[in-house]
């Protein structure tokens, strides 16, 4: 299975980096093929731009070769991974852009005859996200989880509609021990060896 | 009342920006001091770096964003005009609530504790203005991800009791001229 990893924090010694390894050691184990893109590290440039928002609804949606080289990842893909820090109940603003310039018509919907969305991204088989929040559990459910809404409802909606989502989070992460972490790295990397129709090991 | 816009479209000539004009018309006319904050404008950028994360537990603000941190503490009313993508705020305006709204000025973080406390408690009312390109059944099945941003996360480090305004026009893509020219109407209306 071809897995896109999509990582978005801005420190190449955070924990969402050993988040990322963790993936691509579950990934190994199960004998998929991983491709990583550290939008930090890349550089992506966050914010659509003029001529893009223009040319958005045209037949050539994507004018940056970056973008164009990141569509390519996501049109081969069946499993897109999302790893992140959750800021203001969000994704941090690099991987939103990621989303408004990568997932266009014609890569991640098309737009039918009655200027309506119809999905595009049928060979997307699951969706995961791993994502670490500063607040507790209780108070992100009670206040506000819209990444996951977000990566598991509009994204989603693209994709084929028996895609499954999975979400795995580690809550209330400034206070969580060693040994808590240590424990979430296992867990992300086992739910990736295991998931379902893969070979587990 | 002191009043901040926060505008967010690449495209000078869009829809949008139509919508901040005569937003910022209609706030005038009803005498209120407004100052204007255009992210595209002002070349604003939306990514937290690593320095700004590395000193996140810090108070105040980076000095490059010093000015819009100082802006936000100043006014009584918040209106965020933008066009809805992905269920939410365009990356643009995300990086603003990403670099801004940090420690000592939207929130206080107290030792010990992973709750944060409300720190833009001048703020006590907040208006969405925004477009959806899909209809609101679609919106609602999608989880009204920049609605509950506005309504919820924002609101939760604005005054205590903060109201909160919502005006959205649904299916923009679809939409006549006659829609959008009500939906001028009713921005012009809706605002205090």
């Amino acid at each position: 299975m071809e897995v896109l990893v999509v990582c978005a924090h801005p420190h190449e010694n955070s924990f969402n980096h050993a988040i990322v390894e963790s993936v691509e050691r579950g990934c190994a184990r199960a004998k998929h093929h991983t491709t990583t893109l550290d939008l930090y590290a890349i550089g992506f440039p966050a914010a659509m731009s003029t001529a893009e928002h223009r040319a958005y609804h045209g037949d050539h949606p994507i004018l940056d070769p970056l973008v164009a080289e990141h569509a390519a990842l996501v049109q081969q893909a069946q499993t897109l991974v999302f790893v992140y820090p959750t800021w203001w109940s969000q994704p941090p603003a690099i991987l939103r852009g990621w989303l408004e310039r990568v997932l266009v018509p014609g890569v991640a919907f098309r737009f039918d005859d009655k200027g309506k969305v119809r999905p595009g991204m049928q060979h997307v088989r699951r969706i995961i996200g791993v994502s670490t929040y500063g607040a507790p559990w209780t108070y992100v459910k009670l206040l506000n989880d819209g990444g996951r809404r977000m990566l598991t409802r509009a994204l989603r909606m693209n994709c084929g509609v028996r895609t499954p989502t999975t979400w795995i989070g580690l809550y209330a992460m400034d206070s969580a021990g060693d040994r808590e972490r240590a424990a979430f790295l296992d867990r992300v990397e086992h739910r990736l060896a295991h998931l379902h129709g893969s070979p587990s090991s | 009342m002191r009043t901040l816009v926060v505008h967010c479209h690449p495209d000078p000539e869009s829809f949008t920006a139509a919508v901040r004009d005569r937003a910022i018309e209609a706030l005038r006319e009803r005498g209120n001091e407004v100052r204007l904050t255009d992210l595209y404008a002002a070349g604003f950028d939306p990514v937290l770096s690593k320095r700004e994360q590395a000193r996140h537990l810090e108070p105040g603000p980076d000095p490059s964003v010093a000015d819009h941190a100082a802006d936000l503490q100043w006014c009584q009313q918040l209106v965020l005009v933008y066009p809805t993508w992905w269920s939410g705020q365009p990356a643009m305006l995300k990086g603003w609530f990403d670099r801004v709204l940090v420690k000592d000025v939207a929130f206080e973080l107290p030792p010990d504790s992973n709750r944060i406390h409300a720190k833009l408690r001048n703020v006590k009312r907040i208006v969405a203005i925004t477009t959806h390109g899909s209809s609101k059944l679609v919106n609602a099945l999608e989880g009204e991800v920049g609605k509950r941003m506005v309504t919820r996360t924002l609101r939760a480090v604005c005054h205590p009791f903060a109201r909160t305004r919502w005006i959205a026009l649904y299916g923009i893509d679809t939409a006549t001229d006659a829609k959008k020219a009500a939906f001028l109407e009713r921005v012009g209306r809706q605002l205090r």
